[in-house]
């Protein structure tokens, strides 16, 4: 492998930790501050894809720019989240958690099936302007003569760099939110303790609502901007929804830094280990990341934080 | 105690998310989408009595079925093989049917199709439902390898003949099943065809000597025997080929990313995949977003499809493929199917899976006519003893080998800008010359 293939891997490896971070950043949330974890998350990041296939896709009408696309889908499964929260996962919070996980299931497998019903299980792909597009090969003449000496052989997708970039400002605007807003502070504060956030006068059912709200709104973000990129058709999500289970377990359950760090530690094992030296097969790129999701469970349960933390 | 809780309900999931996209779909959804039901049977009788008594008026239709993939990861494809099939039948009942000398008259068709939502067990289901619910007289082919491969073990089962022109895999022919017949030819064949040509390129100095290749295939039978074809040729052919990446993928592929970055890094001078449609989309999609280049790009059979050079547009230009059948060839009876089909479907261009399943019906209608009953093992006989001139299939001729799958040659396309396609090999077909290398994008 030449230095230009290496950088080249590395650009990938970092385009892609952005986009498994925002895939993965929902059900953390979710994770933190209600104590279940969100198997359901696949169904919505599908749903997400679905959506945003309408919005964009010529046959339905609304033609909306690609970029623009988590703008409606974002608010809109925020709702849907606030409400399955409110009819639906309440019921279940002080029971085991075996019984949020089953029910959960249950809410991925009907989404899965009604989208089998009004979608059918044709494969969907969308295609937008910038689909093909790379840099600097289609960079403005004046810009592409100053930039293309400077990237030698290296070629980026603007479709992935863009994603990219969405991923990311969702993010700051995430950690903005958290950190800065009074609902902010009491989401973190009812992930921290229920019962001391309650105490002070947060009202923790609200503050889970919102949570739940937003995971899901998260969810269907990453569905948004996968489709950008993949195919997808009504039972997509569900390996994406397991390597979001390696990387919140990687980053330690709870922790967004942990997260953003898991994320970045499997979109590099997944690039590198399909090259030499480990050249394994292309094909097995889930078999990595859920051989990690075991062991990680199995031998570093506390995650990337809990062991940079012992040390 | 909650580790271990978690750990197995994430292997579950593992499971769950890791099985066949089409196992999934609901079982309460509508299983099929037959184009017309049989009218309700007699008093309980020998399965061929359904269709034949009495036998002195002979039966009122000859029942054909089909399942075929409506809806799934290849239903684009099945959709237009039922398009060509569906022709095929009302041509034949604009002309009274099949003459069936038993009965001396001619005998209209009904075609019962059902949707095997491109899932293998639901396929196999389909089938022997036509055989033993429908009591169907023959059967018409599905799409797809994996597909025809798990249906063409009912014909044998239930003794009914079976053609298709929706399954090459020379394996799928290779199993002394004497009821199954093809009007492909094998993929083997297509990776020969194929190297032949790149030879042809290199003798005119357009490719270098050696050529490294880089090899990347589906990991099916269909994927096996195009891997096959083309390393035992540069196995045979070391001063010509070298293949320095051979891979596998699963179809229906949702990310090639780590297969594209080996690709990037193998450093090839040809690209040479096998793929279907969707995948085939997909991989060229993210091929051009890592700004890939070789001086040879195809994907076997596919390139020149709408569909993809929709998604794709500029993506797709310069594309080879290797063909059974294209739009673009000019002999008379491409040119009539092109009109009827077009005639019929409000102008659409047909594509290779309408042509092939189109041929596939008509070669069935005149074994049927050969045979001038509806006995399934006089009708299988004809079928083996088809020998048709002025065909769909390149040269025109329909003849079986002792397989049951025919040996025609392939044609080779190339896709030029603006969707347009140019016919690059046998000279005799040739629409224009080949561009080689692919020009840089």
């Amino acid at each position: 492998m030449s230095l230009t293939d290496i950088v080249s891997l590395l650009i990938s490896a970092i385009l892609l930790a952005g986009l498994y971070a925002t895939m993965s950043y929902g059900l953390a949330l979710i994770y933190g501050v209600m104590k279940i974890v969100n198997v359901s998350h696949a169904g919505f990041m599908m749903l997400g894809a679905f959506a945003a296939f309408i919005l964009i896709h010529p046959d339905y009408g609304i033609k909306l720019n690609p970029f623009l696309a988590p703008l409606i889908v974002v608010p809109l499964f925020f709702v849907v989240g606030m409400l399955l929260e409110h009819f639906i996962v309440r019921h279940v919070m002080n029971a085991p958690m075996i019984t949020s996980l089953l029910l959960l299931f249950g809410v991925w497998l009907i989404v899965q099936n009604i989208a089998y019903i009004i979608f059918t299980g044709d494969t969907r792909t969308i295609t937008t302007p910038y689909s093909t597009m790379t840099i600097p090969k289609d960079l403005p003449t004046d810009l592409k003569a100053v930039i293309a000496p400077l990237m030698a052989d290296l070629r980026i997708s603007v479709n992935r760099l863009v994603v990219f970039a969405v991923g990311v400002v969702t993010l700051v605007i995430l950690q903005m939110f958290l950190s800065r807003t009074y609902l902010g502070k009491a989401i973190r504060a009812t992930a921290t303790d229920a019962d001391a956030a309650a105490l002070v006068g947060v009202n923790t059912e609200r503050v889970r609502m919102i949570a739940f709200g937003l995971g899901i709104a998260l969810a269907s973000l990453t569905g948004a901007l996968l489709s950008l990129q993949l195919s997808f058709d009504p039972s997509f999500g569900g390996s994406h929804q397991l390597k979001s289970f390696t990387i919140i377990v990687l980053g330690g359950l709870e922790s967004f830094v942990g997260v953003a760090l898991g994320a970045l530690l499997l979109a590099l094992i997944e690039t590198f280990s399909v090259m030499p030296p480990f050249n394994l097969p292309a094909a097995l790129q889930d078999f990595v990341s859920f051989s990690l999701l075991v062991v990680v469970l199995v031998i570093m349960p506390g995650g990337l934080i809990a062991l940079l933390k012992r040390k | 105690m909650k580790r271990i809780s978690l750990l197995i309900f994430v292997v579950l999931l593992a499971l769950a998310a890791c099985a066949p996209a089409n196992t999934s779909a609901p079982t309460s959804a509508p299983a099929t989408q037959a184009t017309a039901t049989r009218p309700p049977a007699g008093p309980a009788t020998a399965a061929p009595a359904a269709t034949t008594a009495p036998a002195a008026q002979g039966p009122k239709e000859i029942v054909l079925g089909a399942a075929i993939p409506l809806t799934g990861g290849t239903s684009r494809e099945g959709g237009l093989a039922k398009k060509g099939y569906d022709l095929a039948v009302k041509e034949i009942n604009d002309a009274g049917g099949i003459m069936l000398k038993e009965f001396n008259r001619k005998v209209p068709v009904r075609l019962i199709v059902y949707d095997d939502k491109s899932d293998n067990t639901t396929s196999v289901s389909l089938y022997r439902k036509l055989a033993n619910e429908d009591k169907v007289d023959a059967f018409l082919g599905g799409y797809s390898t994996p597909l025809v491969e798990a249906q063409t073990l009912v014909p044998a089962e239930v003794q009914t003949p079976y053609i298709s022109g929706g399954g090459a895999t020379g394996t799928i022919y290779a199993k002394g099943n004497k009821w199954i017949f093809s009007t492909l030819a094998s993929i083997e064949k297509l990776s020969i065809t194929l190297m032949d040509w790149l030879e042809a390129q290199q003798d005119a100095g357009k490719l270098p000597k050696p050529a490294k290749i880089a090899l990347v295939a589906e990991n099916t039978s269909h994927g096996a025997e195009f891997i096959k074809g083309i390393v035992e040729r540069a196995t045979a052919k070391p001063d010509r080929f070298t293949v320095v990446l051979n891979e596998k993928f699963e179809i229906n592929g949702k990310d090639f990313s780590p297969l594209i970055s080996k690709i990037k890094t193998a450093n090839a001078d040809l690209f040479l995949a096998d793929a279907r449609q969707p995948d085939y989309t997909l991989m060229q999609r993210q091929y051009t977003e890592a700004g890939l280049y070789h001086k040879v790009v195809s994907y076997g059979p596919r390139g020149p499809e709408k569909a993809a050079r929709d998604a794709l547009g500029a993506a797709s230009d310069y594309l080879v493929a290797a063909n059974w059948w294209d739009a673009t060839m000019s002999d008379p009876a491409s040119k009539a199917f092109i009109e009827k089909y077009k005639a019929m479907y409000n102008g659409e261009v047909p594509e290779w899976y309408a042509a092939l399943s189109y041929e596939s019906a008509v070669v069935l209608f005149k074994a049927i006519e050969a045979a001038g009953t509806l006995d399934h093992a006089k009708v299988r006989d004809a079928l083996a003893a088809t020998n048709l001139t002025g065909q769909l299939v390149v040269g025109g001729t329909v003849k079986f080998k002792d397989n049951g799958q025919i040996d025609n040659p392939y044609l080779m396309t190339q896709n030029l800008p603006n969707q347009k396609v140019n016919l690059i090999f046998p000279k005799d077909l040739a629409t224009g010359d080949a561009v080689v290398p692919l020009p840089k994008q």
